[in-house]
């Protein structure tokens, strides 16, 4: 694999109403110690091969700004790809697909791949599925989040939107499909994978993610060390 | 919801211009509660960037002459020629421009905050034409109101930096700066570009040997214009003229005069030497310190109002609350000293010990610009060459029309300089093949007809006879003004309000402001603040890094 440095970088965005409202499921078997996890994180990293290829994704999720609909246009620039996330015992919460992906598509570049990601896990009345995602992804064993249900379990109970209604909403917005638990993880990184398996049959999309290969943005970061040493620590 | 109005918060800080938003920034790991609100529907206020729609938007809001939103008071029946060529929104007595977010009482919504008097007599033009000749959709678009290049000494560049924000900002260089001379024989020479370095100096043609000499003689003594050593020079005429202290102590001839008044950007083209030397000495020791051949740089999609939104997205990261859309009402009828209670109009009412808001009143003595912003069908590459090897491909220009440099409207009898920044569509303001042009200079009589001269000037000179010049598909122009220079602010027992100043009307970005942020954030951090200055605006990363790296799918 290539050192790292020289990897595309690919900027993913996780979007989404929060899961808020839920919070009578969940709250005392949710573990406080854990939730300083998601809070105070700028993006993600992470790295992902997908059809022999290397990438870096930067994963960034809505930092609680989706709670007031207040994300900017800021958050949008250069995004590869957005996972637009709903909740699967919460239809309203599916209901509201139509106007995210149409912020997506707004203030997102115009070749970004949209992704539909239908979430199963009850969450903390502080988190967004968005962040709870992002952070589960890279984290190996998630096993302090004692959440309640799990994929199977919310079939019989919590549903409330079907499979199918996912599925055939997603293909009329062209856009990638699955369900996940970020619980069991199952499928937890099927939309990624996915996701940037798309990116990468977008070669314009590509040719935004090469390192130097912009040459009017300049690099503050090598200034920035610059600075860096001035500090002391 | 409900849970906003139950804890008291350690801020509220109301607006989300450039000031605000760092304050936000600057709070983002101090465990302090933060609810960040916005009156408008968008993020940075008088510094934000719009499509077409929003401008459209925002010109209708802030369409009104003085007169108009001033009507009862007092001076309403003034020459109203007069009144609308020099504002003086009433900071006192208006009671048709609701100026304040927090004295008017809830169910006024419609005269609060989203119309502040420091912008009035905006207009929109759209060529004819526009669609057929290619102005793309409204989102295509991105215009700042009140563009600023910051040069690369900034501080605000080295808080952006050592607090970690800067990451989600592009920054792009801004090139070179030409002095437009109307005498010149042919148009191709209309544009003079001002030599960047000493090398540059030496190697223009279109100075004469005699003069390049003194050119660099000033050069050399404005580098460290302030030591011990050359202060004496000019510390007795500080608050004199510079172009008078130029030709007097250093025989700069007319030209060269033009030049150096050209980069310190001043408005009413009298800077004072003390004032313009600082600004002199700012550009040059900023000259390469981030690369070849630039001494600024500009943030990508819309300057400041892109740095605004990346600071409230690092607040937000650290547990500050985002409302838009939502105004603000000190509620009075509290007694208690130690919190401040306001009513937002999503109906919800919270406590908080600290107020932070800005001045949305035009102060009575205030400087007032007319800017105008014109999107043209040409990417205008001349103006966007590298001269320096190995430097980036600019997207940034300036172009100083001295005073009574424009041909035609000499009878004016100017005497104040336009400045114009043409932005190439790497900035994403505006779509590839076409350019965004910012002209601002100070508002006189004729100032509207001043700018279109300029404009066209431009264009013409940029085109240099070979083709058509450039169309214009659409302007946007309005005038702006500032409130008082101070921050304001009352304390009440344990509460505290602050009130930022209006943003500057420099077309560089001016530290001073930054040194508000950091009053404020002493302000609401009390005790808290540790009183060594390393500790403002120096975080650590927070990336959350995947511990299963290597992830491979086929």
């Amino acid at each position: 694999m290539a050192s790292e440095d020289s990897l595309p970088v690919l900027k993913v965005l996780i979007i989404g109403p929060s899961g808020a409202g839920k919070s009578a499921y969940c709250d005392d078997q949710f573990d406080p110690e854990s939730s300083t996890a998601t809070i105070g994180i700028d993006f993600k990293m992470k790295k992902l091969a997908v059809r022999g290829k290397a990438f870096r994704l930067n994963i960034f999720d809505t930092a609680g700004q989706e709670r007031f609909r207040t994300l900017s246009t800021s958050y949008y620039r250069g995004a590869q790809g957005v996972i637009v996330v709903y909740d699967i015992s919460n239809r309203k919460s599916f209901l509201g697909m139509e106007k995210w992906i149409e912020e997506a598509r707004s203030n997102a570049s115009p070749d970004a791949v949209l992704y539909l990601v239908c979430h199963a896990n009850p969450l903390p009345s502080s988190f967004s599925s968005s962040s709870y995602i992002a952070v589960s992804l890279i984290l190996t064993t998630i096993a302090s989040f004692k959440v309640g249900s799990k994929l199977d379990k919310v079939a019989a109970g919590g549903r409330a939107v079907s499979v199918e209604e996912g599925r055939a909403f997603a293909e009329s917005q062209g856009a990638g499909f699955c369900e996940i638990s970020s619980k069991t993880r199952e499928n937890i990184k099927r939309p990624f994978v996915e996701v940037v398996d798309q990116i990468v049959q977008r070669p314009q999309l590509l040719s935004a993610a090469t390192p130097a290969s912009n040459s009017t943005a300049l690099n503050l970061g090598s200034i920035g060390s610059g600075y860096a040493s001035a500090c002391p620590c | 919801m409900d849970s906003l109005g139950e804890e008291t918060w350690d801020a509220v800080i109301c607006g989300t211009g450039l000031q605000q938003s760092l304050l936000a920034l600057a709070l983002s790991r101090s465990n302090k509660r933060v609810l960040h609100l916005d009156p408008n529907d968008y993020y940075g206020e008088h510094e934000a960037a719009f499509s077409l729609q929003e401008a459209e938007t925002w010109a209708a809001a802030h369409a009104e002459n003085a007169t108009a939103v001033a009507p009862a008071a007092g001076h309403g029946g003034l020459d109203s020629g007069n009144a609308a060529e020099e504002p003086k929104a009433s900071s006192t007595g208006s009671e048709g421009e609701g100026t304040s977010h927090g004295e008017k009482p809830l169910g006024s919504e419609k005269t609060t905050a989203d119309k502040s008097s420091l912008f009035i007599n905006a207009s929109v033009w759209k060529h004819p034409d526009a669609a057929a000749r290619g102005l793309s959709f409204p989102r295509a678009y991105s215009l700042p109101l009140a563009p600023q290049i910051i040069h690369t000494r900034s501080k605000l560049l080295a808080q952006l930096v050592s607090s970690r924000a800067y990451r989600q900002v592009e920054f792009l260089a801004v090139g070179s700066f030409f002095v437009y001379d109307a005498s010149a024989s042919d148009s191709q020479a209309k544009l003079s570009r001002i030599p960047s370095s000493r090398e540059d100096v030496f190697a223009t043609r279109s100075i004469p040997a005699r003069s390049k000499r003194s050119l660099i003689k000033f050069l050399k003594f404005v580098l460290d214009y302030d030591s011990e050593e050359q202060r004496p020079v000019w510390h007795e005429l500080a608050e004199e003229r510079l172009a008078e202290f130029l030709d007097t102590e250093f025989k700069l001839d007319a030209n060269l005069r033009k030049y150096v008044l050209a980069l310190t950007l001043t408005l009413d083209g009298h800077v004072t030497v003390k004032d313009g030397l600082a600004t002199i000495n700012r550009h040059l020791t900023s000259m390469g310190l981030f690369g070849p051949g630039f001494c600024a740089v500009y943030p990508k999609w819309g300057g400041t109002s892109e740095v605004a939104q990346v600071a409230c997205r690092a607040g937000a990261v650290g547990g500050g609350i985002y409302m838009l859309d939502t105004r603000m009402n000190v509620n009075d009828t509290i007694a208690d000293v130690n919190e401040i209670s306001l009513n937002l109009s999503n109906g919800i009412s919270v406590r908080a010990t600290n107020l932070v808001t800005s001045q949305q009143e035009a102060a009575a003595d205030s400087t007032t610009i007319t800017r105008l912003v014109a999107v043209v069908d040409s990417p205008l590459p001349s103006l966007f060459e590298i001269i320096v090897e190995g430097a980036p491909t600019p997207a940034v220009a300036v172009i100083a029309f001295p005073s009574g440099s424009l041909p035609g409207i000499v009878e004016f009898n100017l005497d104040v300089p336009i400045y114009a920044f043409v932005h190439s569509s790497e900035t994403g303001e505006c779509p590839a093949g076409q350019s965004a042009i910012y002209l601002t200079t100070l508002s006189t009589p004729q100032a509207t007809q001043r700018l279109a001269a300029a404009l066209d000037a431009l264009l013409k000179a940029v085109a240099a006879g070979s083709a058509e010049p450039a169309t214009c598909l659409y302007k946007l122009q309005y005038e702006q003004s500032l409130s008082t220079r101070e921050s304001l602010r009352t304390t009440r027992g344990k509460s505290s309000t602050f009130k930022f100043p209006s943003p500057s009307l420099s077309l560089a970005l001016d530290d001073t402001g930054l040194d508000a942020v950091k009053d404020a954030w002493s302000l609401i951090m009390g005790d808290d603040a540790d009183s060594d200055d390393t500790e403002y605006m120096v975080f650590q990363d927070r990336e959350g890094v995947g511990d299963d790296n290597d992830d491979v799918y086929d």
